[in-house]
């Protein structure tokens, strides 16, 4: 396993990861059911790994988590997610925008904007009002924590689009972490990348333990059995998408009481 | 007290809040300004014009250099117009595209020089087209000032729509039409007329509606090619004014001319749309006929 | 047998249908030579620039300068694109991102509607309501402004349906990253959707900017067609086409080639402008791959 580098600012108790509780959760897209009634309580700090086949809802349930739902506009949401002491995220007056400034997200294939490194960067940094003097250090320190400060410190201003895969999946996991967020959330991360750059991303994953809470959705059980604590498997009951098992990650592998369940860990099925 | 997790900074929150409600006010005005004056202009049509449409004065002659009367002869100079420019301009347009998209290779020599030149024709602006018109097909060819010079010259203005939205129709075909009629025997004329012209209909009609819309519109191309008159034509040969020339004619040199203006106006809108319409009802016609059998 | 003869036929019959659709640019440009060479011949063409005003027919003194007209002909299209490009694009973003799923739809419909309408209809419509009220704030009326204002009109469509489709082809990973960043509406149309759309943008302007140069009937009719180099926005002027137009029905022999030399020049400005934007494109096109 490669040796990575947190940052120091990851022994301040104050940037710990926050607790996730959902309760209830249903989504549906006009008259598609996704999700019915799912609930999961996500400790702080912890790394919560959710599995199950395709079609199933994860990327659904993720995707209620930071409220990303709202930009579907068929998208219902019922049911109640809740962060830290109980502040819950769905109802009015909610402001998204600071919302997704405490969870991230990085997702499959990597997106980072058309432009220059620095300006990926500095356009979120800017747009929470981050002042313009602390911007670099955030953009080095960041990048350190993902390890690419050496490999791209000189190249700060070219286009963020001329780097490799993992380079470019690196960079979204720092731009999401630059904004010093309490929970990030990653939709199968390392997917489109080769199996040796799918480890060094998942190496940094790994070490973001204790500092944000991570919720991780992957097909790869391996991946779930190596990085998460906990783990959630997905299951379709009833045509609609729900969770059927939960628990501490190494006791549902090695003991998993709900049949599909023990199925999919198995690898048998799904 | 413990800090909350949704904590917004409030001055933060509200300068986002100002930028989207600058930028969709903003956009909403330019929208709604745009729309306005279309609005203003086809209300002013209507107000002007409405009254005068008629059975009369879509067939009867025209009077008084038409302030009164009708626009009969003037409607069916158009229409020829419109035939003897379709009747020149889907043959070469269709068949040309066809070539590229069937015959030859996408970036060879001959490939690229077609393609060049219908693209620099497309950006001859009107009023030189119709000084070609005047000395091509008037003088050259001794067509004279007639509805056959003025159907001419808007072929080459309706040309490279043809051209250019047949060949896109022919590459949004499925690419397993072509190794398919191969693999059962089919010559290139057969696959060409059976299989693939029938697929790309759709889009090839709707490249001929842009065109037909685009020779409907157009005024400066005619004004020395298809002439004046405002008698009925009786062959292609004679002279004839379209319905657009009619409109130029009235709003600059015919006082008190604004009504009967207003009226070929909407008339001219009216057959824009009419083909519109009727291109679209036909493109659905085909596909339906083509995917229950 | 036979099916291979008409193979062959159908082969050589849209090949020659090709090289004919092909090779009329090359016609109608030797044609316009062939009516110009008389000018460029007795060398009047110098006079285009060296001659102050524009009076061919005049026995006293024939003057032949173009310059009036070529500066009328790019200020009312730089006037004109001046006053689209801010409207087309803030109406594009409006209708891509703010605007409601009906609005939206009525918006194109009317944005198409307007795109179809023919130049004569607006330009009769400038007569009738825009020169009276610009005749209000300062006689005549007819002027480089009102011009400007209703080729705007026309142009604007241009201009507002290839940002619309720059912006939808703005990838949703992108505005997903932005979301996900907690970056507003705002934010993600000012830094990312917009950059990203520059060159769509870039592209619907230089085809307002080729078909406003080429536009004869705005113009003709709203221009006031007075050959000078305008002194205020509320001066008549008179753009080449609208010279063309007028002039061809009466022009002597020499007058005449006069016009098809100007004509000429229009199809070289013209030609250019477009040329410019394909080869912008095939730079695309090389840097993606």
């Amino acid at each position: 396993m490669k040796n990575v580098t947190l940052s120091t600012s990851s022994t301040n108790p104050a940037s710990s990861g926050t607790a996730i509780s959902i309760r209830d959760l249903s989504i549906s897209y006009g008259d598609f059911e996704a999700i019915k009634d799912v609930n999961l309580e996500i400790e702080a700090g912890s790394v919560t790994a959710l599995v199950g086949p395709s079609g199933c809802g994860k990327s659904s349930f993720l995707h209620a988590l930071n409220r990303l739902t709202d930009l579907v506009p068929t998208c219902r949401v019922a049911g109640s997610v809740c962060f830290g002491e109980g502040e819950a995220i769905y109802g009015r007056g909610i402001d998204v925008l600071a919302l997704r400034r405490k969870v991230g997200m990085v997702f499959q294939k990597p997106n980072p904007f058309p432009q220059s490194i620095r300006r990926n960067f500095e356009i979120p940094l800017r747009e929470h009002g981050v002042p313009k003097k602390e911007v670099s250090g955030i953009i080095e320190q960041c990048l350190r924590d993902v390890g690419l400060w050496e490999e791209v410190r000189d190249r700060l201003d070219r286009s963020a689009m001329k780097l490799s895969g993992g380079q470019q999946q690196r960079l979204c996991i720092a731009r999401a972490l630059a904004l010093d967020p309490k929970v990030i959330l990653f939709d199968e991360p390392c997917s489109a990348l080769d199996p040796i750059t799918s480890s060094v991303v998942e190496d940094h994953i790994a070490a973001l333990r204790e500092r944000v809470t991570v919720v991780i959705v992957t097909h790869n059980l391996a991946q779930a059995r190596r990085i998460s604590d906990r783990i959630a498997v997905f299951w379709i009951r009833d045509g609609v998408g729900t969770i059927v098992e939960k628990g501490v990650t190494a006791e549902v592998f090695a003991n998993p009481q709900d049949a599909s369940a023990r199925c999919y860990l198995e690898g048998v099925c799904g | 007290m413990a800090s909350s997790f949704l904590t917004p900074s409030t001055t933060k929150t509200r300068r986002a809040q100002i930028g989207d409600w600058l930028i969709g006010g903003a956009g909403a005005l330019a929208s709604f300004v745009t729309l306005g004056a279309l609005t203003w202009l086809l209300f002013d049509l209507i107000r002007l014009g409405l009254p005068h449409l008629s059975f009369e004065f879509l067939t009867g002659d025209m009077k008084s250099a038409g302030r009164e009367g009708g626009i009969g002869p003037i409607i069916i100079s158009t229409l020829l117009i419109l035939g003897c420019c379709l009747l020149s301009a889907i043959p070469l347009g269709v068949g040309c595209a066809l070539w590229l998209s069937e015959y030859v290779q996408r970036g060879s020599r001959v490939a690229r020089a077609i393609t060049g030149g219908v693209d620099l024709l497309a950006s001859v602006p009107s009023i030189v087209f119709g000084l070609f018109g005047m000395t091509f097909f008037c003088q050259f060819l001794g067509l004279g000032f007639s509805i056959l010079s003025g159907g001419l010259t808007l072929t080459c203005m309706v040309l490279p729509i043809l051209v250019r939205t047949t060949l896109s129709a022919m590459n949004a075909l499925p690419p397993d039409l072509r190794p398919a009629a191969g693999a059962l025997g089919l010559t290139k004329a057969t696959m060409l007329g059976q299989i693939l012209l029938p697929a790309a209909l759709p889009g090839i009609m709707i490249g001929i509606t842009l065109g037909v819309g685009r020779a409907l519109a157009e005024t400066a191309a005619l004004l020395f090619t298809s002439g004046y008159a405002t008698r009925w034509p009786e062959t292609i040969h004679d002279s004839g004014r379209a319905i657009s020339v009619h409109i130029y004619d009235l709003a600059m040199n015919i006082p008190n001319g604004g009504e009967k203006a207003s009226a070929s106006a909407l008339v001219l809108l009216l057959m824009i749309f009419a083909v519109n319409l009727v291109a679209t009802l036909l493109a659905d016609r085909w596909l339906k006929t083509r995917s229950l059998s | 047998m036979c099916r291979l003869r008409i193979d062959w036929l159908v082969r050589h019959l849209l090949g020659v249908l090709a090289v004919v659709a092909g090779g009329l640019v090359v016609v109608v440009i030797f044609s316009l030579l062939q009516g110009a060479w008389p000018a460029i011949n007795s060398g009047l063409l110098g006079h285009f620039f060296s001659d102050p005003n524009w009076q061919p027919g005049s026995v006293r003194d024939p003057q032949y300068g173009l310059v009036p007209m070529l500066a009328g002909s790019f200020l009312v299209t730089v006037a004109a694109a001046l006053i689209a490009t801010p409207l087309g694009v803030a109406g594009a973003v409006f209708h891509h991102f703010y605007a409601p799923r009906q609005i939206a739809k009525w918006n194109l419909r009317a944005m198409e509607l307007l795109a179809g309408m023919p130049a004569v209809v607006l330009g009769f419509w400038g007569l009738t309501v825009v020169v009276p009220a610009i005749a209000r704030i300062e006689p005549p009326g007819q002027s480089l402004l009102a011009a400007a204002l209703v080729l705007a009109l026309m142009i604007l469509p241009i201009i507002a349906l290839t940002t619309q489709a720059a912006l939808a082809a703005v990838p949703l990973s992108q505005v997903q990253a932005a979301a996900g960043l907690g970056i507003g509406r705002a934010g993600t149309i000012l830094k990312i959707a917009l950059p990203m759309a520059r060159r769509g943008i870039g592209a619907g302007v230089l085809l307002a900017l080729a078909r406003a140069i080429g536009e004869t009937l705005v113009v003709v009719m709203l221009c006031g067609n007075i050959a000078q180099i305008p002194g205020s926005l509320f001066d008549p002027i008179r753009p080449v086409t609208s010279t063309i137009a007028l002039e061809m029905g009466y022009a002597t022999a020499s007058h005449k080639s006069l016009l098809y030399a100007a004509g000429l020049i229009l199809v070289l400005v013209v030609g250019l402008l477009v040329g410019w934007l394909s080869f912008r494109k095939n730079l695309d096109h090389d840097a993606v791959n």
